[in-house]
């Protein structure tokens, strides 16, 4: 899992200006889910490469840095990358390499390549939005789209608590490491640092238990109660928001048009990829 | 076990939503009758310290390291695997939107890993050995179990999404998290230890005693 240390960052870099920063969080919310979606349900490679060129050029607008978020996707890889990986060897096909028992084959690497693509396409479209949007508007924006009340209240709670807890692992993590105390240490016996990373979590989650109880209190001596509803900034999506959404939409489905018409001429970028 | 964009066909994500929005309805439904007006201040200032363990690295032997899963532990907690579910959903979709760590589309899936499946296999069997073996005994095996179910769910759905051959995906996901459940396992009892302990109110099998 990711540095969850980093929030404070991420949250510092959501919080600039830009025309991206600036657009509504609902059209944000959707035209990331909507990239995603069309990622995902795409066979051939053509279109997330366009959509990929697209979302740096995003980049760009958002005043966001090149090495900074390249820096971010590289640390996200591992994940799905070891599955990925694998594919080459282990998907039936015909054989284009081998040595040994070992075997690359034709279908396996098309398919890691459709996979690295989509994924590629979907954490940079992920970290456009994790960059030009606070956690708060994350939140507000569920709300606003009509999520489960309760979800919705329960998400809201959450973020605004996340760096409470951010901020308690990072003292943890500073103070363990003044007293020089690392899960991998060898002059430690292992049952002695297990021990310790199970004190801590048992703290930290008696903290967050405790401070949930406390919440509750607060709230309810402010009027809080079940019919109580989270306020909202009345804001409505602008002309430019507007002109954004609708911007993704129709580069879709234009590539989508090309795609159907040429996909002939196109080469491997229009040739399926896909195994499912 | 945390499935990205990408990796389960659309159709297939769809399944796994309707699961979440399923269970979701349950949970929501468990927590208004049982926990009170103050579930929801609760369980989200809960799922913002679950968040924080599961970033928290674990000892694994051979110089590695991993992440507790906590789904196991959540439902014994509350005697409910539905806490589980309200608790990671959350989690889950601010991990998917800010680290990008699993996908949105694959977010009905690794609910069900990690909470449905999870909490439920954590729940369950700790229920069915409390009596013959103890709590902590049956809280330990319960996580472990959890643990290695849920990652074998997790290979099953990327068999079914045919991302990875069964035959392959689950040896070695059971295998891995065989491991990682026993890591799971101890931290579980000792969270349980210091909460029965220092706040036996909080757990859910204290409440006859009180």
């Amino acid at each position: 899992m990711a540095d969850i240390t980093q929030l404070m960052r991420f949250d510092d870099l959501a919080s600039k200006d830009s025309p991206i920063h600036n657009l509504e969080g609902r059209i944000k919310l959707i035209s990331t889910i909507f990239i995603i979606l069309v990622c995902v349900i795409s066979k051939e490679i053509f279109i997330p490469i366009i959509l990929e060129i697209m979302l740096l050029i995003i980049l760009k607008i958002a005043n966001l840095s090149y090495l900074d978020s390249a820096r971010r996707l590289l640390m996200l890889l591992p994940f799905g990358g070891a599955v990925i990986i694998f594919q080459p060897f282990i998907q039936p096909g015909n054989i284009i390499w081998s040595y040994s028992w070992l075997h690359i084959t034709d279908v396996g690497l098309n398919w890691a390549i459709l996979l690295l693509v989509r994924m590629i396409v979907c954490l940079t479209a992920i970290i456009i939005y994790s960059s030009t949007t606070p956690l708060q508007e994350m939140a507000s924006s569920f709300r606003k789209l009509k999520m489960p009340r309760d979800l919705a209240m329960i998400l809201s709670i959450m973020v605004r608590f996340l760096f409470l807890f951010v901020d308690e692992l990072a003292a943890i993590r500073k103070s363990q490491k003044a007293r020089n105390f690392s899960i991998h240490s060898k002059t430690t016996p292992y049952k002695w640092r297990v021990k310790q990373v199970g004190y801590t979590i048992g703290m930290m989650f008696l903290k967050a238990y405790e401070q949930g109880e406390r919440v509750h209190k607060s709230m309810v001596s402010r009027g809080f109660s079940d019919a109580s509803e989270m306020f909202d900034e009345k804001k409505s999506p602008e002309k430019s928001d507007y002109i954004y959404l609708l911007t993704i939409i129709i580069v879709v489905i234009i590539l989508e048009i090309i795609l159907f018409k040429y996909s002939g001429q196109l080469g491997y970028f229009g040739q399926n990829l896909a195994i499912n | 076990m945390h499935i990205p964009d990408g990796f389960i066909p659309i159709s297939q994500c769809l399944i796994y939503y309707v699961i979440l929005i399923v269970a979701l309805y349950f949970s929501v439904k468990w927590a208004k009758s049982n926990l009170d007006e103050k579930h929801i201040p609760l369980l989200a200032v809960l799922a913002a310290g679950i968040f924080a363990i599961m970033s928290m690295n674990m000892p694994i032997p051979f110089g590695t390291s991993g992440h507790m899963v906590g789904g196991a532990l959540v439902a014994i907690v509350f005697l409910a695997p539905e806490a589980a579910v309200l608790v990671f959903t959350v989690v889950l979709l601010i991990q998917a939107l800010i680290f990008g760590d699993g996908g949105i589309t694959a977010l009905g899936a690794n609910v069900l890993n990690m909470a449905i499946v999870g909490g439920c296999v954590g729940l369950y069997t700790f229920k069915a050995l409390n009596g013959t073996i103890g709590k902590y005994p049956a809280a330990g095996v319960a996580a472990w179990l959890a643990t290695v179910i849920a990652a074998l769910a997790c290979a099953i759905e990327m068999g079914i999404a045919g991302t990875f051959p069964m035959n392959i995906g689950i040896p070695s996901m059971v295998l891995y998290h065989f491991f990682i459940g026993i890591i799971e396992a101890v931290l579980t009892v000792i969270v349980l230890v210091a909460l029965d302990k220092f706040r036996p109110d909080l757990l859910a099998w204290n409440e006859g005693d009180a």
